[in-house]
C-alpha cells in the first residue's frame, strides 16, 4: 500500500523516514508511564518504528500459528495463544485472557462447586 | 435453566470489555453481579477467562471512537491507543494477501500496542532517573528494547534513525502519511523532526499548541493544519 505526499510522489510506507504511526498519540501513551517527564525527538520517532515493526511481528507470528485453524483469518484466539507460546508475548499475558463462552465457564464453575462440596448440592437442573 | 440459580444465561449476549470487563446487555436485574459469581467483574476467577459473547463479531461499545480514546474527559492509561486503521493496516500488511483479520484481534493489537509503548517507556524512564537524566533519549529506547526481549530491533531500528536523520537534513520537509480520525491537531509539530531542535521540546503536560519550531529550512506555526513543500 502507498500514499501520496503533497507533491504527488508515491511514498512507501517501508519508507524509513515515515513513520505510518501518529507520532503525537504514541507520545501520549509514553507520557502516560509514570515518572515521564521529556521525551527526545529520537526517542519519539524510535518507539514509533518500533511499535509497527512490533505490529508486523506479532500479527506475523500469530497468524503463522494458527494457520490450520481458522484457515487465513488471524483471530483474536490466535493472538490469545502467543504468550503461551513466545516469550516475547510474556508481557502481553494479562491482557490476552482466553475467551470461553458463558456456558462452558458456568460449566467449569459448576463442577468446581460440586468439587467443594462434596456431595454435589443441586443449584441447576440437569439438561 | 441450568443456570438461573447463577442469574446467568448462556444465550444472552455479554459485551467484552477491551481490558477483560463484561457487561451484560439486557436490562434485567437478574444477578449477573460478580459477587455472586465470586468474581471481581474483570478477569473471571483464578482462571483468567475473558467472557465471550455468542456472536463474538467484536460488540459495539468497546471503543467509542474508532480512533482509540474511550473518553475524552479524563484519558484513563488504558484507554490509549493508536487509531485502529493504522495498526489494521501494519497488520493487513504483514500477513499474507489472501490472509483476513477478524474485528476483535484488529481491537486487541490496539491495546497490545499500548502496552508495548509503555513497556518500552516504563523501561527506558528507569534507566534515564538512574543516569539522572530527565529527559529519555534514543539511547534508553534501545537499551530497552534489547532488555526487554526486543533485541533483534535495535540494529534495524538504528539504520532507520540514521537515514530519517539524513532524510531530514536533506529535504526541506515531510508530511506525514494521513492518519486516520486522530483528531489530536497538532501533528504539525511533529513534523520538525531536523537536528536543529533542542531536545525535549515536549512539555511536561503534552501541550504543543504554544510550542515554536524554528529551524533554518521552515518556520512551523501552530494551527496549521499541513506543510506541503514542493
Amino acid at each position: 500500500m502507498a500514499g501520496k505526499d503533497g507533491s504527488g510522489k508515491m511514498l512507501d510506507f517501508t519508507d524509513s523516514r515515515q513513520v505510518s504511526l501518529p507520532i503525537s498519540r504514541v507520545k501520549l501513551i509514553m507520557k502516560s508511564s509514570p515518572d515521564v517527564s521529556n521525551i527526545n525527538q529520537d526517542a519519539l520517532f524510535l518507539t514509533a518504528k518500533a511499535t509497527e515493526l512490533f505490529v508486523q511481528y506479532l500479527a506475523t507470528y500469530s497468524y503463522k500459528k494458527g494457520t490450520g485453524r481458522e484457515t487465513k483469518c488471524l483471530t483474536y484466539g490466535d493472538l490469545a495463544r502467543s504468550p503461551e507460546e513466545c516469550d516475547t508475548f510474556q508481557f502481553l499475558a494479562d491482557i490476552l485472557p482466553k475467551k470461553i463462552l458463558a456456558r462452558d465457564y458456568l460449566k467449569l464453575l459448576e463442577e468446581e462447586e460440586k468439587g467443594d462440596e462434596g456431595d454435589g448440592e443441586e443449584s441447576d437442573d440437569s439438561d | 435453566m441450568p443456570s438461573s440459580a447463577l442469574g446467568l444465561v448462556p444465550s444472552q449476549p455479554f459485551s467484552v470489555q477491551p481490558n477483560g470487563r463484561f457487561e451484560k446487555m439486557d436490562g434485567d436485574n437478574s444477578t449477573t453481579d460478580a459477587s455472586q459469581l465470586g468474581i471481581a467483574g474483570d478477569y473471571i476467577g483464578g482462571s483468567h477467562y475473558v467472557l465471550q459473547s455468542q456472536e463474538d463479531d467484536g460488540d459495539d461499545g468497546m471503543n467509542d471512537n474508532e480512533d482509540g480514546i474511550g473518553s475524552k474527559d479524563g484519558f484513563r492509561e488504558q484507554d490509549i491507543y493508536l487509531p485502529i486503521a493504522n495498526v489494521a493496516r501494519i497488520m493487513k500488511n504483514a500477513i499474507p494477501p489472501t490472509g483476513k483479520i477478524a474485528k476483535d484481534a484488529k481491537e486487541c493489537v490496539q491495546e497490545c500496542v499500548s502496552e508495548f509503548i509503555s513497556f518500552i517507556t516504563s523501561e527506558a524512564s528507569e534507566r534515564c532517573h538512574q543516569e539522572k537524566r530527565k529527559t529519555i533519549n534514543g539511547e534508553d529506547i534501545l537499551f530497552a528494547m534489547s532488555t526487554l526481549g526486543f533485541d533483534s530491533y535495535v540494529e534495524p531500528l538504528k539504520l532507520y534513525l540514521q537515514k530519517f536523520r539524513e532524510a531530514m537534513k536533506g529535504e526541506k520537509g515531510i508530511v506525514t502519511s494521513v492518519t486516520v480520525a486522530d483528531g489530536l491537531g497538532d501533528e504539525l509539530t511533529d513534523e520538525s523532526f531536523t537536528n536543529q531542535l533542542p531536545a525535549g521540546l515536549i512539555t511536561a503536560d503534552g501541550q504543543q499548541q504554544n510550542v515554536m519550531v524554528y529551524t533554518t529550512s521552515y518556520q512551523q506555526i501552530s494551527g496549521v493544519q499541513q506543510i506541503q513543500f514542493s
